[in-house]
């Protein structure tokens, strides 16, 4: 247990996800059948005993307070504990007024009131699993004002792109956040996730906002590299990106593989959701499955190959689904064939006989969409 | 206890011991069911899903699983301001140094304060041995439109099947002019399915009395119902339609798994409006291998399938290794059958483990074997 408060911040302005993220924020975005993008940073925070996590919202709420609730699926206790959800001010002037720093300010009051010496800052579009207690731990040992979780790359060139990268010196010091443009193999991709005191926290709120009204998070944090002691810790393990449509289709298929699935998820490290109390999967006579991830409360009658299936989804007399995400609650009418597809949720293939994209441009059905 | 005034109590002592291993250890209705589901929560769930906030739970046999897995109220929403889910052993009193149920009958004499503090105009007693979906308010308006003093539930069973049960005659009104136990020639094909709706204020008086009795074995079929109708109170049948089991026997427990995969889903699980709600785990989506196929199954989160499973109905956990081929069998949680193993028309314990390339069931056996230890090679 470490005496730190979490904050779980909504993706910035420079990370959009085609399609999808029409509907929801990254953070709601159904993920590998039953989970939500969000149930990985607040399951990592729970599970490293933080049980105090403010989790700030922005466009489209709807969808992510829904599944959040008030936080009782995570196992936070509910007597000392609290998941609180946070909205930004209502500047509706112009988008660019809504990130992270202004939602920090409009809500200051509530970051001043924890009693927790530090804050863990973890975003809502990254996906992986971090004990946040070697990181508060390294925090104290090295004396850094601020700690920012890395991991080392040689894949930069094809991923992570767009994605903050730290620059580190000798010491492990950060020199300077950039972006990831793809021009270089190996790069240290930033988690967007930080460990400070609460007052170097709120001291960035207030400095930021007096700097500049369009400065963000990370371009403070950028600032006080050069007038902070700022460190990096390095993280080893699973790391994804939702940050674009293809890392979303990507991100999917890649943890069919039992390996990719291992690295990610732990026996001792328990990645909470929402329960729907759906039945099991029912696979009729003539329904099959293989090499694919299936959700509960699905009816089965067609084929199943390579997929994602999310919960509750009909896959009806005859349908083929191959290499696909299957978002919760579809239905895929009798001899429908899908392949490489991104189907949103709850919608309902009948007409349309095929649906056909290719790994690396994969077709998206639009959300309640009746084709 | 705002919604209808009625209060639930679900006998949960069974031993079900024609279950065997299954048993062993936990009472019957702590016995897993459908995939994902202990027996008792249907009763709970149904309970719920009527509208009832209170329900008592009365255990008795091997009752430590059980009372910790009931008393978890919000697994069935059971835990706003004043509902609950109170789990009640027999208990040691000021005037008797009784440490059992003596019968039916007696849990709920016994644990009259507990009703009395509710102060319920009718209570609903349960069995918590069977799989069903029943809306106990509708039985309870029944009550009320009949004006009974007592409702119990019947089902319609073949005649040749009524003399297993305790069969309830009545008048073209349903009113129950006669009960018979198990009869030899049975004149109606009405079971009674143990669910009760009586008038507390009457019931509460008749187990006083029923206490007093030395002759008396304390239970609902035997005593309290017989001595109503002597007395000519007005006791109503209600007709219940739809899938009912009594998971008795390995066999019975098997068919009624099976049962789930059938087309026209007469127990359908996932039905929205009425839920069965049980205990969730933190698993993950069912994983079927490359290698692995799923045919005509019932399988919940949590499984990794790398061999052939058909016919067959897997809890959560439960690991099928490659190669292995699996008809026709019920595996409970966290089993692992092991590579190339084949194994046929069986219930499998819950973490038990069948050794690679052993052959467990007998595809052309009448029975249904179940398999509670671990299966060894022949290393």
């Amino acid at each position: 247990m470490c005496n730190a408060f979490g904050v779980v911040v909504f993706s910035g302005n420079g990370v959009h996800v085609d399609g999808l993220e029409n509907y929801r924020s990254i953070g709601a975005f159904s993920f590998l059948g039953r989970y939500r993008v969000i149930d990985f940073p607040i399951s990592n925070l729970t599970n490293s005993g933080v049980d105090e996590i403010q989790l700030y919202v922005s466009k489209r709420p709807r969808s992510i307070i829904d599944h959040v609730g008030i936080g009782r699926q995570y196992n936070i206790n509910s007597k000392r504990g609290k998941l609180s959800i946070l909205f930004g001010n209502e500047d509706n002037s112009s988008n660019i007024y809504k990130h992270d720093i202004a939602s920090f300010k409009f809500n200051r009051r509530a970051i001043e009131s924890m009693t927790q010496k530090y804050v863990i800052v973890a975003s809502n579009y990254m996906i992986y699993n971090i004990d946040y207690n070697q990181v508060v731990e390294e925090h104290i040992e090295t004396k850094a004002d601020i700690t920012m979780v890395y991991k080392s790359v040689d894949t930069a060139k094809e991923e992570f792109i767009n994605c903050d990268t730290l620059v580190l010196n000798k010491q492990k010091g950060v020199s300077e956040i950039s972006l990831n443009r793809g021009n270089y193999k190996t790069r240290n991709i930033s988690l967007e996730s930080y460990v400070m005191s609460k007052e170097i926290f709120l001291a960035l709120i207030d400095q930021a906002a007096t700097t500049s009204s369009l400065y963000k998070m990370r371009d403070m944090l950028n600032d006080a590299c050069s007038f902070l002691d700022v460190r990096g810790f390095q993280y080893k393990g699973y790391l994804t990106a939702i940050n674009s449509f293809n890392n979303y289709y990507k991100a999917n298929m890649d943890l069919l593989d039992p390996a990719e699935r291992k690295k990610l998820f732990k026996k001792d490290w328990p990645i909470y959701t929402k329960t729907s109390d759906s039945a099991p999967t029912h696979y009729f006579e003539g329904g099959t499955a293989t090499a694919s991830l299936v959700s509960n409360g699905c009816k089965i009658e067609g084929r199943v190959e390579n997929s994602v299936i999310g919960r509750g989804c009909t896959i009806k007399k005859g349908a083929v689904i191959k290499n696909s995400v299957i978002l919760p609650g579809s239905i895929i009418g009798e001899d429908t064939y899908i392949e490489s597809s991104v189907v949103d949720k709850k919608v309902e293939i009948n007409k349309v006989k095929e649906v056909i994209g290719t790994p690396e441009q994969p077709a998206y059905v639009k959300r309640h969409d009746k084709i | 206890m705002r919604q209808n005034n009625m209060l639930a109590m679900i006998l949960a002592g069974g031993r079900g011991s024609r279950l065997y291993e299954l048993t062993s250890k936990v009472a019957k209705p702590a016995v897993y069911f459908g995939g994902k589901y202990r027996i008792i929560d249907f009763p709970l769930s149904n309970c719920a899903n009527s509208g009832i906030d209170v329900v008592g739970v009365l255990t008795q046999y091997e009752p430590v699983l059980l009372n910790a897995y009931a008393s978890a109220g919000h697994r069935w929403g059971l835990d706003t301001f004043d509902s609950g889910v109170y789990v009640l052993p027999p208990s040691e009193k000021e005037d008797s140094d009784l440490d059992v149920y003596r019968g039916t009958a007696d849990a709920i004499t016994q644990n009259i304060d507990f009703i009395d503090q509710y102060d319920p105009e009718y209570v609903l007693v349960l069995s918590g041995d069977h799989i069903y979906k029943m809306d106990y308010s509708k039985m309870l308006a029944c009550h009320k439109e009949k004006g009974a003093d007592a409702t119990i539930a019947v089902l319609p069973v073949t005649m040749k099947e009524a003399s297993r049960f305790g069969i309830m005659n009545t008048d073209e009104d349903n009113k129950i002019i006669e009960f018979e136990e198990k009869p030899e020639h049975p004149k109606s094909n009405l079971a009674s399915m143990g669910i009760y709706i009586f008038d507390w204020k009457l019931l509460r008086k008749k187990l006083i009395e029923d206490d007093k009795n030395p002759e008396s074995s304390h239970d609902f079929g035997k005593d309290i119902i017989p001595g109503l109708l002597a007395e000519h109170k007005r006791l109503y049948a209600y007709e219940f339609n739809g899938y009912w089991k009594d998971v008795g026997t390995i066999d019975s427990l098997w068919e009624a798994n099976m049962d789930l995969l059938d087309k026209n889903e007469e127990l359908d699980l996932n039905d929205p409006a009425w839920k069965i709600y049980t205990e969730e785990g933190v698993n993950l989506p069912q994983y079927i291998s490359e290698e692995g196929v799923v045919e005509h199954s019932y399988i919940n989160q949590g499984c990794s399938i790398e061999g052939n499973v058909k016919r067959s109905v897997l809890f959560h956990d439960v690991e099928i290794g490659k190669g292995a081929q699996i008809n026709d069998a019920v595996i409970l949680p966290g089993a692992e059958i092991g590579e190339g193993a084949i194994v046929n028309r069986c219930i499998i314990a819950e973490n038990v483990k069948v050794d690679p390339y052993t052959v467990v069931g007998d595809p052309s056996s009448e029975e249904i074997e179940l398999v509670s230890k671990r299966v060894r090679g022949n290393k």
